[in-house]
């Protein structure tokens, strides 16, 4: 009974604070405000509390997990709505994507063998560059751990939005497609929330990016492991 | 079909919250049922992949409209965020490991996606200017 209570407490924490911590983002937009990483530092002070168990953590909180499915689903209403723009620049926006998630996965995979990391480790950072439920889906067929992968995607996410911003600075892109590519590709998401910041078109490109190169790591992780065994 | 959506379009704009619960169960059942599909005739693609490639074949068709759709699969995608979170707090699980891996997980992961980002920004600015020259 009190396993129970436990359980259910989490997910009501984990609902509610999600719920509380979101208008900090809304009215101050900074990485260090995003619920990606407050929801957690909450969670974790109050593990702390109630005891960092994560099976008893999991037990109610999976079916919001779940929900990921119908999420990955919804991605298929953005494509349609920017069909335009695929078909106007599918050249730049093919070279992106492909040319991206080989960079993502060869740095990942050169980085971390050069860092000496656990086989695990390094296979859960392949798809660390987009966006989580298609990470989470390409880790497994990868050999990597799942949840393993949902926090580097969460670094990523937190990291990418902060050095998108200074590289954006830095190097000399003229077009909303390249700033946009930039975002979706590197920081799947939250790079997607803070394009839409810079430009509408900018916002477009990026979660389109996301969402292809997302599909391009799925479609790929299994003829991927076939080669990393 | 044209009924039902004339039907979810007035639901919409009477009670855009019970129109957008409704949007969003239909995209659960989809993918549950998508699930099925691809589990029973072991598809070797995942089966939320394989429900978003029949959706998107029926929004290009235009047998499904996608005005009935976009509220429901809009809030999917803004709370996405809360559906890692439980995944995330897998941190637990780890943290021998992340407390010997940890710093050199995050420089892999700061210098990897600085990467990332600065090849495709840069090749992505010199396939459009290549077109836009050869346009002219």
């Amino acid at each position: 009974m009190r396993a129970e209570l436990l359980s259910l407490a989490w997910l009501l924490a984990t609902v509610g604070g999600y719920y509380l911590l979101k208008p900090l983002y809304r009215r101050r937009p900074r990485w260090w405000t995003s619920p990606l990483l407050t929801v957690p530092l909450l969670l974790l002070a109050l593990g702390l509390l109630l005891g960092a168990d994560y099976p008893a953590y999991i037990r109610d909180t999976h079916w919001l997990v779940l929900m990921l499915g119908p999420a990955t689903v919804a991605f298929a209403l953005p494509i349609h709505r920017h069909r335009r723009l695929i078909r106007a620049h599918w050249p730049a926006l093919l070279a992106g994507v492909l040319g991206g998630s080989a960079v993502a996965m060869a740095s990942a995979w050169g980085l971390a063998t050069l860092c000496g990391l656990d086989d695990a480790v390094r296979r859960s950072l392949l798809p660390r560059s987009v966006t989580t439920p298609l990470a989470m889906l390409a880790s497994a067929d990868l050999g990597g751990v799942p949840e393993l992968t949902a926090l580097f995607v969460v670094i990523t996410g937190v990291a990418g939005v902060a050095l998108g911003e200074l590289l954006l600075r830095a190097l000399p892109l003229r077009s909303a497609l390249a700033r946009g590519a930039l975002f979706g590709v590197g920081a799947h998401g939250a790079g997607t929330a803070r394009a839409y910041d810079v430009g509408m078109q900018e916002g477009s490109v990026a979660s389109l990016a996301m969402v292809l190169s997302g599909l391009l790591n799925v479609l790929l992780a299994p003829a991927l492991a076939h080669l990393l065994r | 079909m044209r009924t039902l959506h004339a039907r979810m379009r007035l639901l919409a704009w009477r009670r855009p919250r019970a129109a957008r619960a409704l949007q969003v169960l239909l995209l659960v059942l989809f993918w549950l049922a998508c699930d099925r599909l691809a589990a029973a005739l072991r598809l070797p693609l995942p089966g939320s992949v394989l429900a978003l490639g029949l959706l998107l074949a029926l929004l290009l068709a235009g047998a499904v409209p996608a005005a009935s759709l976009r509220r429901g699969a809009d809030w999917l995608l803004a709370e996405m965020l809360l559906f890692f979170i439980p995944a995330v707090m897998a941190v637990w699980r780890h943290l021998p490991l992340l407390r010997q891996e940890g710093g050199r997980i995050l420089l892999v992961i700061l210098l990897g996606t600085a990467l990332v980002m600065a090849s495709t920004a840069l090749l992505v600015d010199r396939v459009f200017r290549w077109r836009a020259r050869r346009a002219r």
